[in-house]
């Protein structure tokens, strides 16, 4: 996942790598992701990974939604 | 796949400790040092801990590449929290590397197209900056070459 400055960028980046625009998330929605996929404890013995469940769910409460956003 | 031992589960959990400490992923040796065992016994829960998508494994050496967020390698992501400096996987990543520590951080950054630097500020519950963030690979695949992703 990369950083760019523009959604001209984005498209730019798509042509030369000749590959379809995928997802683009503003900033905010990229912490509150971040924050909600890497907030626990990873040094906590009982963590586990999500579920396919789990992360569809956590994926929908950010608005993430869409048919890319989806596991299976 | 059976559950993860216990075994795994104190590698792991070791691992996180000296990545969240050091800022990078530790070698097998050091890990083995710290838990009393071999590096060989080490390799081998990094192995299993790679199938559980818990890390991501260097194909040739059976060393951590990615203990996510963090990178054991350097990347176009550099976080620098509280005078550690340390690199992300991506900017997800890099983001992931101050919400896993819960401090403020500065990403150090440039756009994918045309290089120009770019900054991210974390402050408390915020991150300030300007850009997007593109995800190329829908979710379902991004396994499948999580190094690319």
């Amino acid at each position: 996942m990369l950083f760019f400055r523009s959604e001209e960028h984005i498209d730019r980046w798509c042509m030369s790598w000749r590959m379809e625009r995928g997802a683009v998330l503003s900033l905010e929605t990229g912490w509150r992701l971040a924050r909600a996929w890497y907030g626990e404890d990873r040094r906590d013995p009982e963590w586990r990974r999500r579920t396919v469940d789990e992360t569809e769910e956590l994926f929908a409460s950010l608005g993430l939604s869409s048919d890319f956003w989806r596991l299976r | 796949m059976d559950p993860e031992s216990a075994f795994e589960k104190q590698v792991r959990a070791q691992v996180y400790d000296l990545t969240m400490r050091d800022g990078v992923p530790p070698l097998a040796a050091r890990v083995a040092d710290a838990l009393q065992v071999t590096p060989r016994e080490v390799l081998g829960a990094f192995a299993s801990l790679g199938e559980r998508r818990m890390l991501v494994v260097q194909a040739d050496s059976g060393e951590v590449l990615m203990a996510n967020p963090f990178s054991a390698v350097p990347t176009p992501f550099l976080v620098t929290t509280n005078g550690l400096k340390t690199y992300g996987n991506c900017i997800w990543d890099a983001l992931g590397i101050a919400a896993m520590l819960h401090r403020d951080a500065d990403i150090d950054t440039s756009c994918g197209d045309c290089g120009a630097a770019m900054q991210v500020r974390v402050r408390g519950d915020r991150a300030e900056g300007k850009g997007l963030m593109h995800f190329a690979i829908p979710a379902r695949l991004w396994w499948k070459d999580i190094v690319f992703n």
